[in-house]
């Protein structure tokens, strides 16, 4: 089949039609297992990417540099127009950061009152953004952290601003981040002050879709969207974002992790909590000693 | 000798659409511009649209598994379902390679429309399985506009063929180089 010229002979084209259709079938087959059998050849996809990708780092890495580079070289043409931006910007700062002062002391003495223990599992690892997808239809990043680092499927990738997506196949070193745009992802968060619970579900657009909101009057234009952490999968009260209404009159929500400049992800490192198996037992106090032979005397009565 | 220079020939041709394929699936997956595209920017999908060019130009050198081999790593990469993409674009060239002797004397015009058809025809099967099998895949519509995209690129990427490369289309009775009618 991979001779060059089987065009031409004749006693060739059978026996090239039976290994085209088994190549077809083989494909197909393929394909039928991975709907079937998805975790199974999604983690052999995430292994042929592990032993592929890194092999390219010398270039991946340059090249998105060189990108960033030419991006900072446009930028210097709007050097006066930023300079003013960035002087207002601070004036508001200097602002905020007295109210800042104050808050961080009358924190620190709540704290000291409600004596916190802060999570010290909360903790989380810092990848490099190696690649994209690379299919318009496909929104993912892959991170040069994976097993060897103690990944885990299901972790949270923020960028410090806001939450960037979920960690979805895992190689021993590289991970792949399912952004929150991609229309796979379905993460449960909490709209806020209302405290609506909703489904945040990428469409493929900048501005992923809110469903299954219980009361959609309750909630107003640039409330709050935080991650819910129900279902137990995803860590909770990360921020995620503020809603907006879409052209088309859906809740959507406007990201605040900077998807334009995607270049370092914290992958936080979320412990399983134990779950509540049983509704709990009836608090009693202690039986006195001569309590039993009351109620089994009263049992014989009865 | 020449057996073997002609072997080399082969696979030097051979090598250079595997190069070329390897090389844009790591453009695309370069992080440049993580943002969706969505509907505003249509982009071409070039591994197709070369791929087909090169079937109808020079169908001998191109080897149906390699053509197999380049798609199922483009869908593992592209996090798309995995082989069923590869099974379209596989059929998709062989029934190009199947008609591209009779469209050899036809305007380029005739040959734009046969590869589009087969490529929408790809594209449409591709959408229906998906979305018989219910896998969340996208709407119609920026499937539609990608479509339209590539089958724009195509005329490019023979011109481009054609100018820089130097790589017509094969005469009537062009011989291949063990001298048989090819």
């Amino acid at each position: 089949m991979v001779r060059p010229n089987d065009t031409g002979e004749d006693y060739f084209r059978p026996v090239r039609r039976i290994l085209l259709g088994g190549l077809i079938l083989c494909l197909l087959a393929f394909f039928l297992l991975w709907r079937i059998d998805n975790p199974r050849t999604e983690r052999f996809r995430a292994q042929v990417v592990d032993k592929i990708l890194p092999a390219f780092d010398w270039i991946l890495v340059p090249a998105a540099q060189t990108a960033g580079m030419l991006e900072n070289f446009q930028s210097y043409s709007r050097l006066y127009q930023q300079n003013q931006e960035l002087q207002r910007e601070l004036q508001q700062m200097r602002a905020w950061k007295e109210t800042a002062q104050q808050l961080e002391q009358q924190n620190a003495k709540l704290k000291h009152l409600n004596n916190v223990q802060l999570d010290p599992k909360l903790t989380f690892v810092t990848g490099v953004v190696l690649a994209d997808s690379g299919f318009p239809f496909r929104q993912s990043v892959l991170l040069n952290v994976g097993q060897q680092d103690g990944i885990v499927d299901g972790w949270a990738a923020t960028d410090g601003l806001g939450l960037v997506g979920r960690i979805s196949g895992v190689g021993s070193r590289t991970s792949r981040v399912i952004l929150l745009n991609d229309s796979n992802s379905r993460i449960p968060v909490t709209i806020q002050p209302s405290g609506e619970r909703a489904i945040l579900s990428g469409d493929n657009s900048r501005l992923p879709l809110v469903r299954f909101v219980e009361n959609p009057e309750s909630v107003k234009h640039g409330d709050r969207v935080i991650s819910s952490g129900d279902g137990g999968v995803f860590p909770a009260d990360i921020p995620v974002g503020h809603v907006v209404r879409g052209a088309d009159e859906h809740l959507r929500v406007k990201l605040s992790a900077d998807y334009n400049g995607l270049d370092f992800l914290r992958v936080l490192r979320s412990h399983a909590r134990p779950p509540v198996s049983d509704a709990g037992g009836l608090i009693v106090p202690a039986p006195a000693p001569g309590a039993s032979v009351l109620a089994d005397s009263q049992a014989t009565d009865g | 000798m020449a057996e073997k220079s002609r072997a080399a020939s082969y696979c030097i041709n051979c090598g250079a659409y595997f190069g070329l394929m390897l090389l844009l699936m790591l453009l695309c997956v370069l992080p440049f511009e993580i943002t969706p595209g969505g509907i505003s920017t249509p982009r071409p999908d070039l591994q197709v649209a070369i791929t087909l060019a090169w079937v109808m130009l020079r169908p001998q050198f191109l080897p149906t598994p390699l053509v197999a081999a380049v798609f199922l790593l483009s869908d593992i990469f592209f996090m798309r379902p995995l082989g069923l993409w590869t099974a379209l674009m596989v059929l998709t060239v062989e029934f190009l390679r199947a008609r591209e002797r009779a469209s050899r004397e036809l305007p380029f015009a005739t040959e734009w429309a046969l590869v589009s058809l087969a490529l929408l025809a790809a594209t449409g099967a591709n959408w229906l399985i998906l979305y018989a099998f219910l896998v969340d895949s996208t709407g119609p519509g920026p499937v539609l506009l990608r479509f339209m995209a590539t089958m724009l690129a195509y005329p490019l990427v023979v011109l481009l063929a054609q100018w820089v490369f130097g790589v017509r289309k094969m005469a009537q009775g062009a011989m291949d180089a063990w001298g048989r009618r090819i």
